[in-house]
């Protein structure tokens, strides 16, 4: 079964699975393939497939020059975001805390090719829980701040509820710090063991820095989509399960059956039944056939069904000119339902009241 | 064909449906509204932009009307771009401006293939003159006599530089003259076409001037540049130009980039380029009449 989309979704998901055919797109098709990838922030994406291949020549010119643009802006803030992660180290460093780095700057150390071309803004990293405070402390000593002036209510929700704590930027820098503890917040329905994690994690060659082991990596990226995110416009974070995938799957030895089982062993089976079942079905990835069997929790078939219908019209862009109905209604199903599994009902009612509130009457600055 | 080449009803039309599509400079802008006031307004003062047949756009722009809960009967607009909000609602009278300045930030936003220095660039015998921003510049009121006294206008507000090629590329768009301006320029320039003075904006009260005819017409042809001139109005004070040393010119054009530090390597060498092969002033004055006699003979020496 695969994925058979609206015209813009399709013009978007054969300019990723077959860059090569972009050449062909005229005007029109680009001015929508454009829109709608800046959208789900692939612009990056399209431009190092393209340059890759020595085709932004092949393009209209407007185009390339849009996708060179991003190229610039996506480099930029990979390499101010490598700095801040040689900065953080270096804060860090006679703190002890193991320090272990995430998402986008953790995708380009393990070298996985696609992050070439992945803008990331933020800083993810992980430290162990009770090593949290001791962190912030010292960063705040070493001239990082808060960074948002936040309300009693959005600290609360953070150090309560949350699985990172308030972000901190350099005082004289710009790139945001998430700090994290665990993968998911605390009041969702997963506990996470992270002391697996930490010890799982691996250095990168002598660079000091540590990223999670590959399989560890699939995951995480399998519960931030399916668990913590709330889908919209989450096409490359799919993308990434996708290219984690097809990177592990070819440099890892039995990479499919060590993911089953730390999948189990972690008790994450649902989110990453999810992002094997779209990956495969959105972009075709080459996973074995019924490898989700052996997965200890899966989702119900109903939830399945369900899920099949919606995810797709969150992940991919609405059309620029019309908003599909349908897609509008699955997007807020699927923000009910990113709530409804991070948080129990007695603290999702008074929240999703309060931030209803607040979008109505905004607090002053 | 310009928009000055179409009825009203059939412009109006455009803008309230599938978007006026007309190209700026390097790059062409989809805008949509059903304001008729703004449209009226933009239908006098884009008469000389081309309309896009079939190119692609970069960029699509939209004023919507919004509600506000807090002051449900004064109407108020927003802008967005590609369905984004990227400001907060303002009066419906300065939907001018806030298109005007949406635009400008979209392109700050976006455009990285090209140097975006803060400044406006006008072009006289074939080379460009860079009119740095800084504070108390008076930029877009020189360049507005400027391209009324024969240069060719390029911005006033964006140094669109090509850091592969070292050219500039013109963009004319509507030029903003604020509060005093407004009235110095009407009286300098009778024959200049203003749009309705938009008052209570953030910046006091705008008036927008229409660019030059020629200066669209011809905003394909780009130049290279030969002079950079830091200009400072000064109530009362005699004419004063200065050369400027390169390493002041450098560091203050560069900090005036919009895009200096993204593009890195690429712009530390464009401009060390640029500041070689042009000369720098620093321009004191008060009068335009001064002004432009001193540009004019710099202008004529190449």
């Amino acid at each position: 079964m695969t994925y058979k989309p609206p015209a813009h979704h399709s013009l978007l998901l054969n300019a990723l699975i077959n860059p090569a055919s972009l050449v062909e797109y005229n005007a029109t098709k680009w001015e929508l393939l454009l829109r709608s990838a800046r959208k789900v922030k692939l612009l990056g994406r399209l431009a190092i497939e393209l340059k890759n291949r020595g085709l932004l020549d092949h393009i209209p010119l407007r185009a390339a020059n849009l996708l060179q643009s991003s190229l610039i802006q996506v480099k930029r803030l990979q390499q101010i975001t490598h700095w801040e992660l040689n900065r953080i180290s270096w804060a860090l460093k006679d703190t002890g805390a193991p320090v272990v780095a995430l998402k986008g700057v953790a995708y380009s150390l393990a070298g996985v090719p696609e992050s070439d071309g992945r803008i990331y803004v933020d800083l993810d990293i992980m430290v162990p829980k009770d090593r949290l405070s001791d962190v912030e402390s010292t960063l705040t000593k070493k001239g990082w701040v808060h960074h948002h002036k936040l309300s009693a209510y959005d600290e609360h929700y953070y150090r309560a509820w949350s699985h990172e704590i308030p972000p901190l930027v350099h005082s004289e820098r710009e790139t945001e710090v998430d700090i994290h503890h665990t993968l998911s917040p605390p009041t969702s329905r997963l506990e996470i063991n992270t002391g697996l994690l930490l010890s799982a994690a691996v250095a990168v060659g002598n660079s000091g820095y540590r990223i999670l082991c590959p399989v560890d990596m699939v995951l995480h990226c399998a519960v931030n989509l399916f668990q913590n995110n709330e889908l919209a416009d989450d096409l490359r974070d799919l993308l990434d399960i996708h290219d984690l995938l097809l990177f592990f799957s070819k440099n890892e030895k039995d990479f499919w059956k060590k993911l089953i089982e730390r999948a189990n062993q972690l008790s994450l089976g649902r989110s990453l039944f999810y992002g094997l079942y779209f990956s495969r079905f959105i972009f075709q990835t080459p996973i074995p056939e019924n490898l989700e069997n052996d997965l200890n929790e899966k989702p119900n078939p109903l939830s399945r069904r369900i899920m099949h219908y919606l995810v797709p019209q969150a992940l991919f862009p609405l059309h620029p000119d019309k908003h599909s109905r349908h897609a509008l209604v699955a997007r807020s199903l699927l923000y009910l339902r990113s709530h409804w599994i991070r948080m129990p009902i007695h603290l999702l009612v008074p929240h999703l009241a309060y931030k209803t509130y607040l979008s109505i009457f905004p607090a002053k600055q | 064909m310009i928009v000055g080449q179409i009825p009203f009803s059939e412009f109006f039309s455009l803008l309230s449906n599938q978007g006026l599509r007309v190209k700026m400079g390097p790059f062409n802008v989809q805008i949509r509204t059903a304001s008729s006031t703004l449209a009226e307004h933009l239908y006098s003062l884009y008469g000389d932009y081309e309309l896009v047949e079939r190119d692609l756009a970069e960029f699509h722009v939209q004023i919507s009307p919004v509600r506000l809960i807090k002051k449900p009967f004064s109407p108020h607009a927003r802008f967005f771009l590609d369905g984004r909000s990227l400001s907060p609602p303002f009066p419906a009278e300065q939907a001018l401006a806030a298109l005007e300045w949406g635009i400008n930030l979209a392109i700050a936003a976006r455009i990285n293939h090209l140097l975006l220095f803060h400044s406006a660039i006008v072009e006289r015998n074939g080379y460009a003159v860079i009119l740095p921003a800084w504070p108390g510049s008076g930029k877009t009121t020189l360049c507005t006599a400027l391209v009324h006294r024969g240069y060719r206008l390029f911005s006033d507000e964006f140094g669109l530089m090509d850091p592969g090629r070292e050219i500039f590329l013109p963009i004319p768009r509507l030029m903003p003259l604020k509060n005093e301006s407004i009235r110095a320029i009407r009286n300098y320039l009778p024959e200049a076409t203003l749009g309705p003075e938009i008052r209570n904006t953030h910046k006091g009260t705008i008036a927008y001037v229409r660019p030059p005819t020629e200066s669209i017409a011809r905003s394909d042809e780009t130049a290279k540049a030969k002079w950079i001139i830091f200009p400072k109005w000064m109530s009362d004070a005699p004419l004063r130009l200065e050369t400027l040393p390169d390493s002041e010119a450098f560091l203050l054009l560069a900090s005036n980039s919009f895009n200096y530090e993204v593009l890195g390597d690429t712009s530390f060498q464009a401009v060390t380029r640029l500041i070689r092969s042009c000369r720098c002033y620093k321009l004191i004055y008060s009068d335009f009449d001064a002004a432009l006699t001193a540009i004019d003979a710099l202008t004529d020496d190449i």
